[in-house]
């Protein structure tokens, strides 16, 4: 009996005092992704990687609205989102106090707007998204010439980018033309 | 005769006979909620989950963790429960043994969906065998998201269940301001430069440290571009970590490789 005291003693106890006083997480631990809204560019990476559909992207063409969405219900914690996102915006925080007794506080949304296309003026990307990609541009060591050549096809929609490589393909054709002529 | 009207029913048929609480229940659940003295029974119903949950339901039950300190103890019959805790996708064939559970426990009583699959159907939600989460047709007072939850999660969970504690996690809706713009990750860095260095790191340590690894080294050279072998030299004998040594004496190889180009 006294021996099984002084063990008793000894261990003490093991119990965490969790949840009347916060618990220690692991560093590395994975828990609810924290969107930066500021820093996201909607480009959608993130939701073709989310294995379980919890990151979706919707397209509003009326609005020229895109929509991110995360239904932390359906997250699984796998951090394909935060390895995939260009920009940083999503980060797993060690955050795991995710219950709610209602499930519309599961949902997270943000609104980004859509870029029309300057020559046809339909919605084709999210203007953060273009901005994004012309920064780089500017950050790159290309040349003057081909950086504002690119930044302007940036605000062409693909269609009109394609339309646009066949009006010079057929002029460079006729040019040869005439120059064999 | 249960079983044989469920089985041949549509989805659109199924979502009709979804269980309604009874308002007199609810109104019994909210005084019991307001004012609990006594500890609480949980029944388990495993909807056709991994396990994973229930491992971390028992791992809530060991010393560590204790949720019998609080009163909160598994019981083997839904007759004696108090707290009905759905695990699973809620696969096709469990949905009726998940219907006998919840008649069959006592009223008031609490129905948790625990786990990602028990909220929503998690990664299963588009099988063809799955309903996709128990709220299908279950009246769910608490959603324990997690993959699986941690005890702690689950402690949580039953604690916000029960009133002791309140959610933290609420709905949020951003829309894109007037003056709002992503900031470039590294600027002084030349975008084919940060390229490789990311693509090597990755290739070498994986996707997500690989970035982690990348990132670290690109702010060491941003720091001082005439002193980057000196500056990398000092981290790592400071991490002292030879797996990462190696990566980043290669990325200075590639930085080298690339100044020397340009």
């Amino acid at each position: 009996m006294l021996k099984l005291l002084r063990e008793v003693l000894k261990t003490g106890e093991a119990t965490l005092p969790y949840p009347f006083e916060p618990i220690e997480v692991m560093p590395g631990f994975r828990g609810k992704p924290n969107h930066n809204p500021d820093q996201c560019i909607a480009c959608g990476a993130c939701a073709i990687a989310c294995p379980p559909n919890a990151l979706t992207m919707t397209t509003d063409l009326d609005q020229g609205l895109q929509t991110w969405n995360l239904f932390m219900g359906r997250c699984i914690y796998c951090g394909r989102c935060e390895e995939v996102c260009p920009t940083g915006a999503i980060t797993l925080s060690p955050d795991f106090e995710l219950s709610v007794m209602n499930k519309q506080d599961l949902y997270e949304q943000a609104d980004y707007k859509l870029a029309t296309c300057h020559r046809c003026g339909k919605y084709f990307a999210p203007v953060k998204e273009i901005e994004y990609a012309k920064s780089i541009l500017q950050q790159s060591d290309l040349p003057e010439t081909l950086k504002t050549n690119a930044c302007t096809l940036l605000d062409f929609c693909p269609e009109c980018k394609r339309k646009n490589d066949v009006a010079k393909m057929v002029n460079l054709y006729q040019e040869k033309n005439d120059v064999t002529r | 005769m249960l079983r044989d009207s469920v089985t041949n029913l549509t989805v659109a048929e199924h979502s009709q006979y979804s269980i309604h609480e009874d308002p007199a229940a609810a109104q019994l659940k909210g005084a019991l909620l307001k004012d609990i003295h006594r500890s609480v029974y949980v029944y388990r119903v495993d909807c056709g989950g991994c396990n994973g949950c229930e491992i971390e339901i028992f791992a809530a039950l060991t010393p560590l963790f204790d949720v019998e300190r609080f009163g909160i103890k598994v019981v083997s019959s839904p007759r004696h429960a108090d707290v009905l805790v759905y695990t699973g996708s809620m696969t096709r064939s469990m949905r009726v043994p998940a219907l006998r559970a919840y008649h069959a426990a006592p009223d008031p009583k609490i129905c948790v969906a625990y786990g990602a699959c028990g909220c929503s159907g998690g990664i299963f939600h588009d099988l063809y065998c799955v309903w996709g989460g128990a709220d299908k047709f279950i009246p769910i007072d608490v959603y324990i998201p997690g993959c699986p939850p941690t005890p702690a999660a689950t402690i949580y969970g039953f604690a916000i269940g029960l009133g002791i504690l309140g959610q933290k996690l609420k709905a949020t809706h951003h829309v894109q301001g007037e003056d709002e713009h992503a900031a470039l990750i590294h600027p002084q860095t030349p975008y084919l430069l940060r390229v490789q260095i990311e693509r090597e790191s990755r290739r070498m340590a994986g996707y997500l440290y690989g970035e982690q690894i990348a990132d670290k080294f690109l702010t060491i050279t941003e720091e001082n571009p005439n002193q980057v072998n000196e500056n990398v030299q000092a981290y790592l004998d400071k991490q002292a970590d030879p797996r990462l040594a190696e990566i980043m004496n290669r990325l200075t190889t590639v930085y080298d490789g690339y100044k020397g180009a340009a």
